[in-house]
């Protein structure tokens, strides 16, 4: 169960969007994100949907990792497209029953948000798929700097290092909740089967161990950190110097090429 | 048919994705009840994920768990009555420790399993016994025992369950030499009292010429070597090129007979060298 938990790892397969620099994919699926919200007619989504299969195919992470992530939200998909189905009353309509109407606009909005839904999570994942946890955030830190100016910067820094730690840490908790989990089976704990409160029961000897040691190895950390001499990140350099290079300028005039189409769809249409 | 038998065991690790990895490849071994037998080989070999599959806690890529003549899995709804047959201390067990109590903790496996309330009395008192946890222990938390302690109260919660076969995932890792010792009298103890089969895991040679009948030595996912613990000890350059080595006294008795002197090579135990040792200064006076 917890092994298909993907949201969020990395997959090195070294592709041409790997080696971009983390600082302009961060701005670049921005960036793709607020674009999404901008193609208000159905070219201008065609559109990005098409850079957004390119961008697939060029990451070289297999299709079904994407559908893995899809799945989680699901849910939340199908639950937002229904609401919203209900919830337009502009338009012919279409289908009317009781005191529910739904509208040919409706049925458009709907797809239309699915689509874009879908869309977030595909471009979000491929960010998270080709940049490691802690180019991530190196790119975070250094996106982040000009604040150290108003005097931030070791709130910057502060910041960062809390979202690597978090980063670092969620591969090692699911480990850990694995491994407690497999400890409590071998005691007999039954967590596939069994009523609903029997289930909920049952996440207790997972729960306490886990808390227990995730602030065991928090003090393990932080006595690590300082024994090392870590004071806060005043003047720290990083091992990794990030530079820009020629590829990460194609991607951003690629963006902005993107951008006009679909500015200039929206108005033509 | 062997009590418990591993045919062809393989499983690979994240299947399909480029971190794939053979943790274990194509593995067969067989032990008998009442036996000891200990798995060895260095860190990464396959050792822990190779236990988990004999309690049904993994599911083999390929290959079967005979336990009993009976392949742990043809019944998949049931295997969590394998589990309560085979029961599995994990690495550091301490840290499946939940419950507000000693006693409650101990009791949950037996309770998970259907006990009555006299037979979960019973076994929390039998095994906390055997692990030397005294009664004035059982109103304790278990989180504020000793390393060594709580360690002892983890593995009384798995004894309580009453397995015929107890897998130990290094249980002396990060001990003392006491606490160490407690262990594998735990351990012979168990053994001797409810005719179970033991299956160790472990990195120390001393412990495995100690306590084990049978060794199984594992290298990079493989099995390398089998046999009595006699067998294995004898063949010291496979054993050092799979990252092992003999036990510290046969190295000694080695050395020794580098200089002239003329041991038998199937010494694993500090007691028998010192046999051995105490023959040959008597032959030597005789001369």
């Amino acid at each position: 169960m917890l092994n298909d938990f993907t949201l969020g790892q990395y997959f090195p397969t070294n592709s041409l969007i790997h080696r971009l620099d983390p600082r302009i994919k961060l701005l670049l699926t921005l960036g793709f994100l607020i674009l999404i919200f901008c193609a208000t007619n159905i070219y201008a989504l065609t559109l990005i949907i098409f850079f957004v299969v390119c961008l697939i195919f060029l990451t070289k992470i297999p299709l079904k990792m994407y559908v893995k992530n899809l799945k989680f939200i699901l849910p939340i998909l199908i639950f937002t497209t229904v609401i919203n189905l209900f919830y337009t009353n502009n338009g012919n309509i279409i289908l009317e029953f009781w005191k529910i109407k739904i509208t040919d606009y409706a049925v458009v909005r709907s797809i239309f948000l699915s689509l874009r839904i879908v869309l977030l999570i595909i471009i979000s994942s491929a960010l998270t798929y080709t940049t490691s946890p802690n180019s991530i955030t190196t790119g975070l830190e250094s996106l982040f700097s000009p604040f150290k100016y108003i005097g931030l910067g070791r709130a910057v820094h502060t910041m960062t290092m809390m979202m690597t730690i978090a980063l670092r840490f969620i591969p090692t908790l699911v480990e850990e909740t694995q491994k407690i989990m497999n400890a409590q089976k071998a005691r007999g704990v039954n967590f596939e089967n069994g009523s609903l409160i029997q289930r909920i029961k049952a996440i207790i000897p997972i729960l306490i161990p886990l808390l227990i040691s995730s602030v065991k190895s928090a003090y393990d950390l932080a006595e690590a950190m300082e024994s090392r001499c870590y004071n806060g990140g005043e003047n720290k350099t990083n091992l990794k110097v990030l530079k820009i290079q020629k590829s990460d300028y194609l991607a951003v005039l690629f963006f902005i090429i993107c951008c006009l189409i679909v500015f200039l769809f929206n108005i033509v249409f | 048919m062997s009590f418990l038998e591993v045919k062809n065991l393989t499983y690979t690790y994240s299947k399909n994705t480029p971190f794939f990895n053979d943790a274990v490849e194509d593995v067969s071994f067989s032990v008998e009840k009442g036996e000891i037998l200990a798995i060895v080989g260095h860190t990464g070999s396959g050792k822990s994920t190779l236990v988990q599959h004999l309690n049904g806690l993994i599911k083999p890529t390929k290959g079967e768990i005979l336990f009993c003549g009976q392949n742990i899995w043809n019944n998949e709804k049931n295997i969590s009555s394998i589990r309560s047959k085979i029961g599995l201390v994990f690495q550091y067990p301490e840290y499946q420790l939940f419950e507000e109590t000693v006693f409650k903790d101990i009791a949950f496996g037996p309770k998970n399993l259907g006990f009555s309330e006299q037979e979960i009395n019973e076994s929390v008192l039998n095994s906390a016994k055997l692990v030397g946890i005294s009664q004035e222990y059982f109103n304790k938390s278990p989180f504020d025992l000793s390393g060594g302690e709580k360690r002892r109260v983890a593995i009384a919660g798995v004894l309580a369950m009453k397995p015929q076969v107890i897998i130990f995932d290094e249980p002396t890792a990060g001990l003392d030499p006491i606490g160490r010792n407690n262990i594998l009298n735990i351990i012979k103890n168990y053994k001797k009292e409810h005719n179970a089969t033991v299956i160790m895991v472990t990195h120390s040679m001393e412990d495995v010429a100690l306590l084990a009948d049978k060794v199984l030595v594992m290298n990079n996912g493989k099995k390398a070597m089998f046999g009595t613990p006699k067998e294995i000890f004898s063949d010291r350059n496979k054993l050092l090129s799979v990252g092992l080595d003999v036990p510290l006294i046969t190295n000694v008795l080695l050395k020794l007979n580098e200089l002239g002197f003329n041991f038998e090579s199937n010494i694993i135990t500090v007691d028998e060298a010192v046999n051995a040792i105490i023959n040959c200064k008597g032959g030597a006076d005789n001369a």
